[in-house]
């Protein structure tokens, strides 16, 4: 319909017929409403299949089991997770892109932190467009932290040291926020460190408790759930919200005025873009039921009895998401040398 | 609280009054753990919902005596029909199966039971009497002593190719090559992987274990009516328990052996992050090395099947140190271990012994009382278990292919994991058939990787200096015992066989 031809089409209506119009029009959107809402409460018409990157009885395992035991008194469904390790969470995402119908009735359950920086090493066989992140369900930032018994005991010990020799610094991956905190660290104090992988957070704390590494950097959930064997010496995020848990150590910014931003690990749910496309009213049952969780008491008690950090636990929707992982593309991008080792 | 005399007897009577959840875990773990593909892991985290709920000591001894149990029952396919059902039990077979085709199954099975009870009581006591000292095995073994470890295994290699080195180290050498398939450790840039998906993260270990040795022996096997022959059928259906109680005394009589390949698992499963495969195949390395008849081993040697028993149920109670000490989990157990304790509040690490010393000792405490409680229920078992042998191959065959092809569907549930089991069978079939070991291969795919981990880490640490491999005294001093487990048994030998010259030309 072209502009003088809506001109005339509205000009022409008295204002019975506007009034007219305008009531069927409420009806059909009513029932439109009605009809969308009828169709999205048919969904789920079966469990949801979760698809997680990392292996069972990991961190990411503990978050989803408390959290969808919530989750699916509101969605009126079980979830069903299915893990996927390897290659740092780049085979999950494979799977779920290449083997999982696009139709809502599945999703990733991911680390927007790690998982997003591997794209920047590597780019997948998928275009990282095609699925989004939409549900945050925490936000965890990176620390540094000793063993108990390390002979550099201090942040100072620990400048000094760096400066005389290369310091070997434990990390569960290269392309991880926390591995980039440590590398901005460096940068800004002149030490000189190099990053050893040690395949996963429990490695990793391993490593600085037995003094296979100098010292270790790690998202700091894990850390402070290490207890007495550890000593968390900086954190990098704005302000150190678990204080105690982590030793009250400051933050990067706070000690060296640096700028630096929050090197965040962020698990959250993931969805293909075709379904949120095809099925939006299935995509907003998602979110609404998503966000109800949040409220519910009964997921704060699980996540405080099973000694998790409530401080940590960070409601984001779309938006939010999409904010997370295009800074942790554009911080990968600043670090691919370093990450990619070319 | 004090830990006296008196509080580990109350601590073991405690334990034995949780028999009603022992005993039901035992055959549970008796029975995932002999299904190749299932693991106490596994079977944790699938029951892990029903462990939450329960009393927290509930739900912790629950999960060591299936833990225990289930290291045990690996071993029985490993013994009867050459299937080892997890890594741990991959050295079992080496001289379990040529026992059980010697008609000696109900023997073997016996002798498997009485090693990884005496294996698993031993290093259960060392570990609640020393458990601080022991977790400081950790702090000295690093990357670069790991390394040293696993050439003791890999040199497994070498010593089955001694009756034909060439296939023998093509074998070995292909397996290493299989083993470097997937992501590298530190870029994780696929390898190898011809790009599969599904080997991204290297080459799954249950597909090639139960392809190398079932599905090949399946194929073996249905050549002939049946595993046995005349002789053994005869010997095994007139078995009375006369081979059971034979098989407990041959492990009683080498108690010396039992303890010694035990230390190994318990001071292996104390390091963070090596497992019960690499125990049982330097346990069995070093049993072979030091012993005064290894040209017996791979032949149905009882030595040869007490050492791989007793260091992996070893590795059992070393795995929990430093999960309880440290706070630190060993395996894969120990870390849903962590997860229950977590969830009921519990702090691992100083802080348990100190605030529940109960809870701490007693995890301890139940699986002795775990291993106690084994010898009687299981024992027994052995002599009806080992009829299984019997039955015609026309039916084994099929069974064994189908049951380990669902095994190997099971930890990752992709069929492509099926179809590698089955191309591992194939590949098993033509190298036994032209005289390849595969073992040779298999200990190439499990210790590969972790070498090549391990030296990884240790060449990072030094900027790619090679000479960082002798730059440690504990290091230097395993490098030693390396060579000298290699070198001392080929002497010994020559020193034998010149006495004996000696001896005849004396006499003539």
């Amino acid at each position: 319909m072209s502009n003088s031809q809506r001109n005339s089409f509205i000009s022409s209506l008295s204002r019975r017929s506007l009034l007219k119009a305008g009531a069927a029009a409420a009806v059909l959107g009513s029932s439109g409403s009605l009809a969308s809402r009828a169709f999205a409460a048919g969904y789920p018409e079966r469990n949801i299949d979760v698809i997680v990157p990392t292996r069972e009885g990991g961190g990411a395992d503990r978050n989803l089991r408390a959290f969808t035991a919530i989750w699916k008194k509101y969605l009126d469904t079980n979830f069903e997770p299915g893990f996927y390790p390897g290659a740092s969470g780049r085979v999950g995402y494979e799977v779920y892109m290449g083997k999982y119908e696009p139709d809502a009735y599945s999703l990733i359950f991911g680390n927007m932190g790690p998982e997003v920086l591997n794209w920047v090493v590597k780019e997948p066989s998928f275009n990282i467009d095609d699925y989004i992140y939409w549900g945050r369900v925490d936000t965890d930032p990176g620390c540094l932290f000793i063993g108990s018994e390390s002979k550099l005991q201090t942040l100072d010990d620990i400048i000094a040291e760096g400066k005389k020799r290369k310091l070997n610094v434990g990390t569960s991956r290269l392309a991880h926020p926390a591995s980039i905190g440590m590398l901005a660290l460096a940068e800004h104090t002149g030490i000189e460190v190099t990053l050893i992988p040690l395949s996963g957070g429990k490695k990793t704390v391993a490593g600085a408790v037995t003094g296979e590494v100098d010292f270790s950097v790690l998202t700091s959930g894990t850390v402070a759930a290490a207890g007495d064997a550890v000593k968390t010496l900086l954190v990098f995020n704005d302000k150190n919200v678990l204080g105690e848990a982590l030793d009250n150590a400051p933050t990067m910014n706070e000690v060296y005025g640096t700028n630096l931003p929050p090197m965040l690990s962020s698990r959250a749910f993931g969805i293909h873009k075709a379904a949120v496309d095809k099925h939006p009213d299935r995509f907003e049952m998602l979110q609404s039921t998503f966000r109800k969780v949040f409220d519910d008491p009964e997921y704060k008690a699980s996540v405080l009895k099973a000694k998790g950090h409530w401080e940590y636990v960070n409601y984001g929707g779309v938006e939010e998401c999409a904010k997370f992982k295009q800074a942790m593309l554009e911080l990968g991008a600043k670090y691919k040398s370093y990450l990619t080792g070319s | 609280m004090e830990t006296s005399f008196a509080f580990f007897t109350d601590l073991f009577l405690h334990s034995l009054s949780l028999w009603w959840v022992i005993i039901p875990s035992i055959f549970l773990g008796f029975i995932v753990g002999a299904i190749p593909g299932f693991s106490a892991a596994n079977t944790i985290i699938i029951l892990l919902p029903f462990t939450l709920v329960m009393d927290v000591e509930v739900g912790l001894v629950f999960m060591v005596a299936l833990y225990c149990a289930s290291r045990m029952g690996a071993g029985i396919p490993a013994i009867l029909v050459n299937i080892p059902g997890t890594a741990g039990a991959a050295a079992t077979p080496l001289d379990g199966y040529p026992m059980v085709k010697k008609g000696q199954g109900q023997m073997a099975l016996s002798i498997s039971f009485t090693s990884s009870t005496l294996g698993g009581l031993l290093t259960t006591v060392i570990a609640l009497l020393s458990m601080p000292l022991l977790a400081r095995v950790g702090f000295y073994m690093h990357s670069v002593e790991m390394v040293v470890v696993m050439l003791f295994g890999i040199s497994l290699i070498a010593t089955i190719a001694s009756k034909d080195t060439l296939k023998g180290l093509i074998a070995g050498f292909f397996g290493l090559m299989i083993g470097s398939i997937g992501a590298d450790h530190v870029y994780a840039t696929p390898r190898g992987t011809m790009g599969f998906l599904e080997l991204y993260d290297g080459v799954p270990l249950i597909p090639a274990l139960v392809g190398l040795f079932a599905i090949s022996e399946a194929f073996m096997v249905i050549e002939g009516e049946s595993i046995l022959s005349e002789h053994s059928r005869d010997r095994l259906q007139t078995g009375t328990w006369h081979q059971t109680l034979e098989g407990v005394r041959i492990t009683l009589k080498r108690w010396w052996h039992v303890a010694w390949t035990s230390l190994i698992g318990l001071v292996i499963g104390v390091t963070p992050g090596a497992g019960a495969a690499i125990a049982a195949f330097v346990a069995y390395q070093q049993s072979r090395a030091f012993s005064k008849t290894p040209e017996l081993y791979g032949t149905g040697h009882p030595e040869g099947l007490i050492a791989p028993e007793s260091a992996n149920n070893g590795v059992t109670a070393g795995t929990l140190i430093p999960l309880l000490v440290l706070g630190i989990p060993g395996g894969a157990t120990a870390a849903i271990m962590l997860v229950v304790m977590q969830y009921q509040g519990v702090n691992t690490g100083p802080r348990l012994f100190m605030e529940r010393p109960e809870l701490g000792y007693g995890i301890f405490m139940a699986m002795f009382t775990t291993y106690l409680l084994m010898a009687f229920t299981i024992l027994p078992l052995s002599r009806y278990m080992s009829r299984v042998t019997l039955v015609s191959t026309t039916f084994m065959s099929p069974l064994i292919i189908g049951f380990t092809l669902i095994g190997s569907f099971v930890p990752r549930e992709y069929m492509f994991d099926m179809y590698l089991a089955f191309a591992f069978g194939i590949l098993g079939y033509i190298a036994r058939k032209t005289g390849y070991h595969v073992a040779a291969i298999l200990i190439g795919v499990i210790l590969g990787p972790l070498l090549e981990q391990y030296m990884l880490v240790a060449l990072q640490k030094s900027d790619g200096d090679f000479l960082t491999l002798f730059s440690s005294p504990l290091g230097n001093i395993l490098w030693v015992a390396l060579v000298a487990s290699l070198i001392l048994p080929a002497f010994m030998k020559h020193r034998q066989r010149r006495r004996k010259s000696v001896f005849a030309e004396g006499e003539g």
